[in-house]
């Protein structure tokens, strides 16, 4: 369509109908925020009043015609394309897997939107240097528009400078026959350091995502150590174990997966978080009442979201990347563009005590976003059944805060 | 004074009228209707490029951001359960633009009502083998491949080849498949105008955004020609020839091409794997600017069927710059061939009758 606002087309017929709708129509015109339509509707207006001569009436109309060709001729020359400053994405861990499969994403304007430009800032250790130079040469060739620069390198100081998100992919991963507080030991020094690093170098307001597992606990570090980062920016992703459950129910319930919504994921990013659908709905419809299988809802269902990770590494002998990447560009994308209406989604967030969980932990809740800022969803009800499992999982998260900071001293 | 009066109201009744139709459109597009589903075939969607390519193209990245898709995915069958775990991570995704994912090794299932086929899938180039041989072995497949299209695919489906050898591949495909229009089947060079694109605004140090109209000539392979003759800079006010910025001429001959051509062989060294990442964006970039049209003074290049064009023989798969609209390119006609340009083109063209040849002998 050649033309910006079709709220212009029906300021000009105004003029040949009654004055009795220029009213509303200033209204609209105001707060379509065009500027060609100011013009048009002052002429328009003054053809509320009636004019007794028959020639400048109609002189006047064809005035405001003219005025508004002219106009919607000139706007789309006037300003090509005001460019949004580009914004700074941090990816630590970039030269892996789920690096690979999200700086793609993040180029194409996925995670921040189709008009906001980015600058990658990609970090991984040096033994992966060369590979990241690698993700480098590859974006450079893909000619993306919205990516304004990239900067690849092993310095996390140089990767922190300037970053407005951070998404921390890099931790030390699980080996074979490793014990769970040698894993957390080395990730809690990880994390130590890159908080640090984060808090010196990275923008005021930098939103965190920590992806690496334990991401609960790695978050949870990430803010301990870096305290002037405000408490609200640090977050941990369970938007992927969100997205799958919405998956299962679609599935069972042979629906779109964009029709299912507000299912929850409680807690710890692990084998303990508890997928919740007693509050998720397709269409108008609770979902517990379409799927009419209770039973399948407090296990069978459970356990597949909890062990869906391990059953697409059993089929692609590596780990999911694809859909976590997919979901870190959701969680930064509804984080700062916002939640539609009557939607909410999960997020691993700094706990204030709501639903009883302690405070001061990194806890999976349901919530809404607005302006770039999250709040957790109350006021739901949790039966006895959910109450058990939010209280498990957040004891484990106790327990896992109580080992990482056994393991700084 | 008559006629000026009536001249008024015929203008006025004429800006109203159309005023008022424009209305009514814009009321229409409330109705949010949703645009059918394009089902959208990737072979070979097991493998590194079939991961990077899925996730973009169930983002709209392909076909723009309010086409809904359905993804048919095929593989062999020893890649089955790889290929079932990918299947398993898009449902993950909970992509709204996704309506469905088929995950198959039977071809003829994937190629039913397809409307855009990606093929990825062929034989893949072992160390040391000769191209002669790489022909010999995705002969066979494409051969297949193209009747089960022809017999199940949408009548107008486009194609792209990726798998190389790309041309030949698509060539094959072409003559197996004579139902499909001959201008509907095309091959990957879009990487290494990408890659060509790159290198320009590496050398000049501007954003790759702004620069524009190179051209690749010829054959997916080392004898392709990478010409920046024609290209151009956007510097804010217009544009500038890239020849004229460029300081050293020299380098637009030999360095600038042979580190194109050697780009995928650098990516290589560097991560130990094949670029799966921009052939994935390369392969989007073609399918996009071909059905969503290519912008006003640009061109890119795509491997199509030759018509004679700047004397190439007709009936080969060849590289040319071209133009799309409404979901129909056009080779740029009219462009100035030197000496220099001349003998490469030719050079390639003979290369890819030689395959041409010898694809057809290893079909009897």
């Amino acid at each position: 369509m050649p033309f910006e606002s079709m709220a212009i087309a029906g300021t000009t017929l105004l003029p040949l109908g009654n004055g009795s709708t220029d009213g509303f129509s200033s209204v609209i015109f105001f707060t379509t925020n065009d500027g060609d339509i100011g013009l048009n509707s002052i002429l328009a207006l003054t053809q509320s009043v009636t004019y007794p001569q028959q020639k400048v009436f109609p002189l006047l109309i064809f005035i405001v015609f003219i005025a508004f060709c002219i106009s919607n001729l000139v706007s789309p020359l006037r300003s090509p394309a005001m460019a949004k400053d580009p914004v700074r994405v941090l990816v630590t861990g970039a030269a892996g897997q789920i690096g690979y499969a999200l700086v793609p994403m993040i180029a194409r304007g996925i995670m921040l939107g189709a008009d906001q430009p980015v600058i990658l800032h990609m970090l991984d250790i040096p033994p992966a240097a060369e590979a990241l130079n690698g993700v480098k040469m590859e974006l450079v060739d893909a000619a993306f528009p919205l990516l304004k620069g990239v900067v690849a390198t092993t310095d996390a100081v140089e990767a922190c400078t300037g970053v407005n998100v951070a998404v921390m992919v890099g931790g030390f991963p699980r080996k074979e026959g490793m014990e769970r507080k040698d894993v957390m030991s080395k990730n809690v020094s990880i994390y130590k350091s890159q908080a640090s690093a984060l808090e010196k170098h990275a923008a005021a307001n930098c939103k965190v995502l920590v992806v690496a597992n334990p991401a609960n606990t790695n978050a949870l570090i990430l803010k301990e150590f870096a305290p002037s980062i405000p408490e609200k920016n640090i977050t941990c992703l369970t938007r992927l174990d969100h997205n799958r459950a919405l998956g299962q129910i679609s599935e069972k319930l042979g629906v779109q997966v964009s029709d299912v919504k507000n299912v929850i994921i409680w807690g710890n990013h692990s084998s303990t978080q508890y997928p919740d659908v007693t509050h998720a709905t397709v269409g108008d419809k609770s979902v517990p009442e379409l799927v009419k299988d209770d039973e399948w809802l407090k296990s069978g269902f459970i356990s597949t979201v909890q062990q869906r990770g391990a059953a697409i590494i059993k089929a692609r002998k590596l780990s999911s990347a694809l859909s976590a990447a997919s979901s870190a560009c959701d969680h930064i994308r509804d984080w700062v563009c916002g939640t539609p209406e009557g939607t909410w989604v999960s997020m691993g967030v700094y706990s204030d005590g709501s639903y009883n969980v302690p405070a001061g932990l990194i806890y999976s809740f349901p919530v809404t976003c607005r302006n770039g800022e999250w709040t957790i969803v109350q006021g739901l009800s949790i039966d006895e059944f959910s109450r058990k499992k939010l209280d498990l999982t957040a004891e484990e998260l106790s327990e896992e805060k109580a080992l990482a900071y056994s393991c700084l001293s | 004074m008559e006629n000026l009066d009536v001249i008024q109201k015929v203008v006025v009744l004429l800006g109203c009228l159309y005023l008022s139709w424009r209305i009514i459109r814009y009321l229409w597009s409330f109705l949010d209707v949703e645009k059918d589903p394009l089902i959208v075939l990737v072979t070979g969607a097991a493998g590194q490029i079939g991961y990077a390519l899925v996730p973009m193209i169930a983002r709209g990245a392909m076909l723009g951001s309010d086409q809904p898709v359905i993804l048919h995915m095929l593989d062999i069958e020893p890649a089955a359960d790889i290929l079932q775990g990918v299947k398993m991570e898009l449902m993950d995704g909970a992509f709204p633009l996704l309506k469905g994912v088929m995950a198959t090794t039977d071809v003829n299932e994937a190629c039913k009502g397809v409307d855009i086929a990606i093929m990825l899938g062929g034989f893949p180039r072992r160390k040391g083998m000769a191209t002669k041989a790489l022909i010999s072995k995705n002969v066979g497949i494409y051969k297949t491949q193209a009747s089960a299209l022809e017999q199940h695919a949408d009548p107008n489906c486009k194609v792209l080849v990726v798998a190389n050898p790309a041309n030949t591949n698509a060539l094959i495909l072409k003559e197996f498949a004579p139902s499909i229009p001959e201008e509907n089947i095309t091959c990957l060079t879009r990487l290494d105008h990408n890659r060509a694109l790159s290198q320009i605004s590496e050398n000049l140090n501007v954003h790759v955004g702004d620069v524009k109209n190179v051209i690749i000539w010829g054959n997916h392979s080392s004898t392709q020609y990478v010409d920046a003759n024609h290209a151009l800079v956007d510097i804010g006010v217009g544009h500038k020839s890239v020849k004229e910025l460029v300081a050293n001429n020299h380098w637009l001959d030999s360095e600038f091409i042979t580190s194109v051509q050697q780009r995928g062989d650098a990516i290589v060294k560097a991560r130990r794997l094949s670029s799966a990442l921009s052939a994935a964006s390369a392969a989007c970039d073609h399918m996009r600017d071909w059905i969503l049209g290519t912008p006003k003074g640009t061109w890119v290049s795509m491997g199509v069927y030759s018509d004679g064009s700047y004397g190439i023989q007709p009936g080969l798969i060849y590289s040319f710059p071209v133009t799309c609209e409404k979901g129909v390119w056009s080779i740029v006609q009219g462009l100035t061939i030197g000496e220099f340009e001349r003998e490469k083109m030719d050079a390639s063209a003979r290369e890819l009758i030689e395959e041409k040849t010898w694809a057809y002998s290893c079909l009897h």
